[in-house]
């Protein structure tokens, strides 16, 4: 691998975001078992759906697969032909992301990522990814990463799915993080 | 921000002004197309706007091959493909879209089929599939409005399975756009009146959405300044020149605009409310303008607030508190439905336009939250927020 000859620096921002999109990955997986609202915002996917979030020109990425009634399992790569992507144009766009410095939305406005597949699709799930981060991250760093923090969401509501979503993480046997 | 981040891009080539048409010849045979179709519907023969177009060619020596007339307002991969079988039977080597989205759209999607070949038109559906430049491709705009002469998109139906189909390449983009007057002179008074405000709404989306950026906002705020200062001028004087071609700039001027930086919830709702009970896209975009304005209010206020300039002039602008301009920018956008709906009965609420049934209304709110532009509004929309806009809207 090329990047392996990257000064240090950039070798661990790849393995940072890396690692975010596992953990990504599995928690909409764990979202999607414990939360009723986003259920239904993923029934409306055709059933064996995948929806791949990656960085160009070879990743690293995370993929769901809808198997039915509004759940998703995370793959680390999309085993098939994949029916929506969101790639990343570089790694520092995504590292932007996913280090809270830069929305998803705005990064996504300021075309700094590609979308090719069915746009409805793609809002429902940036949808879901959103309710997910408002789920699992402290208040202080959802708010950097969404457009809106819900004003309506209790603070119990909040905590418990919280930890529902990363007791699944922690327990899913679904492999490690890919490291380089 | 100073992490700001944008991409400005419009590589189409205006040709705007009085006898713009009469260019056409120079400018298709240096693109290496002698041998043009024109691709048009039947409103725009009707309204015999072909003919300065056709003596324009004939003057200059352009023989046209060809003319398809039957566009629809709903094109179809069908009508693409019979018209991509004209165009290869009579040996085209260029394209002439006349007309409004539709017959631009259409265009676009033949200059793929003849350029890359084939009849499937589905293959091509979706971002970044083509991947060389296309047929000599010219596009007069017919209706001061969509803008669609300057976009990279083309959406057209599938006649198999009634879904729409949407094609994005910059390739898409047409060699030129060919501003004239005397293409807009005779449009009727109420599609003036929606175009301009579709226009309008593309304008003003592009500046206070999530993707606005410095470029965008320069041809965004030219083109409200030269819509608020014309749109009315021309409802009262249909045949004036001057006042029709600064329509017509001032909407390409705002798809620039709009196709680098995006469109908002406005869009979204007037694309669910198109679909759920067919009113005209530029009629819908007046309906939501002022109430999806003021549900943004508080994330927009600073651009909107400047936007007074534009709308009313310096005086109004200057005699304004700062801090209350954004609510008078949309006085302003509400005084200029007023004055169109008093011209010629645009409607200025669901219920006035006599084709939206309240029980839809559920309907039209969940439909727009899976519009894609609703990725670009500033503020996070959920389904309280749609159906509490078309409850403003509705009376
Ligand atoms: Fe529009």
């Amino acid at each position: 691998m090329p990047h392996q000859r990257l000064p240090l620096r950039f070798r661990l921002r790849r393995l940072y975001v890396t690692v975010m999109f596992a953990v990504m990955g599995r928690a909409l997986q764990a979202l999607s078992e414990v939360d009723r609202q986003s259920r239904r915002e993923i029934t409306a996917l055709p059933h064996g759906f995948v929806f791949e979030l990656t960085v160009m020109p070879d990743g690293p990425g995370l993929a769901v697969e809808h198997t039915g009634n509004g759940h998703l399992v995370y793959h680390r790569q999309p085993a098939g032909p994949v029916d929506l992507s969101i790639r990343f144009k570089h790694i520092s766009h995504a590292f932007r992301v996913v280090a809270f410095q830069e929305k998803t939305a705005v990064s996504f406005a300021s075309e700094r990522m590609v979308v090719d597949g069915n746009i409805a699709f793609a809002v429902r799930l940036t949808r879901v990814i959103n309710r997910m981060e408002t789920f699992i991250l402290p208040r202080a760093l959802a708010k950097r990463a969404v457009k809106e923090y819900p004003s309506d969401l209790p603070i119990t509501e909040k905590a418990t799915t919280a930890a529902r979503i990363y007791l699944r993480i922690l327990t899913h046997p679904a492999g490690t993080p890919r490291t380089q | 921000m100073n992490s700001q981040y944008y991409e400005f891009f419009c590589p189409v080539k205006v040709i705007a002004g009085h006898a713009a048409l009469e260019h056409i010849p120079y400018e298709l045979t240096g693109l290496g197309g002698s041998r043009p179709m024109i691709i048009t519907d039947s409103r725009v023969r009707q309204a015999g706007l072909l003919s300065p177009l056709l003596t324009a060619c004939q003057e200059g020596g352009l023989e046209v091959v060809t003319i398809y007339d039957e566009v629809p307002p709903d094109s179809s991969t069908a009508v693409v493909r019979d018209i991509a079988r004209v165009y290869r039977e009579q040996d085209c080597n260029a394209i002439l879209a006349v007309g409004g989205g539709s017959s631009i759209d259409t265009g676009k999607a033949v200059n793929i089929l003849v350029s890359e070949g084939g009849e499937d038109l589905t293959q091509y559906s979706g971002a970044g599939i083509l991947q060389k430049p296309l047929r000599p491709f010219v596009v007069i705009p017919t209706t001061a409005g969509t803008g669609s002469e300057v976009t990279s998109v083309a959406v057209i139906t599938d006649e198999h399975k009634e879904v729409k189909l949407p094609f994005t390449s910059s390739f898409l983009l047409p060699d030129a756009a060919v501003i004239d007057p005397r293409m807009t002179l005779t449009l009727p008074p109420m599609i003036t009146a929606a175009t301009g405000m579709d226009a309008l709404t593309h304008a003003i989306e592009a500046i206070t959405g999530l993707g606005s950026n410095p470029l965008s906002n320069a041809y965004a705020t030219a083109a409200i300044r030269m819509i608020s200062q014309h749109l009315i001028a021309v409802m009262d004087h249909p045949r004036n020149t001057e006042g029709r071609l600064a329509l017509a700039q001032a909407a390409t001027m705002a798809g620039i605009a709009f196709s680098n930086s995006m469109v908002g919830l406005v869009h979204s709702l007037g694309h669910a409310t198109g679909a759920i009970c067919h009113l005209p896209h530029g009629l819908c975009m007046s309906l939501y303008l002022p109430y999806v304005l003021e549900y943004n209010l508080d994330r927009i206020r600073g651009p909107l607030g400047e936007l007074l300039l534009p709308l009313e002039g310096a005086e109004v602008y200057a005699t304004t508190r700062a801090n209350e301009r954004a609510e008078a920018s949309i006085r302003a956008i509400r005084k200029l439905r007023d004055q169109l709906h008093e011209r010629c009965d645009l409607p200025r609420t669901l219920h006035e336009t006599g084709r939206v049934r309240r029980d839809q209304l559920d309907d039209i709110a969940r439909l727009a939250l899976d519009d894609g532009s609703i990725l670009f509004n500033p503020r996070e929309v959920t389904l309280n927020d749609t159906q509490a806009i078309l409850q403003r809207a509705w009376t």
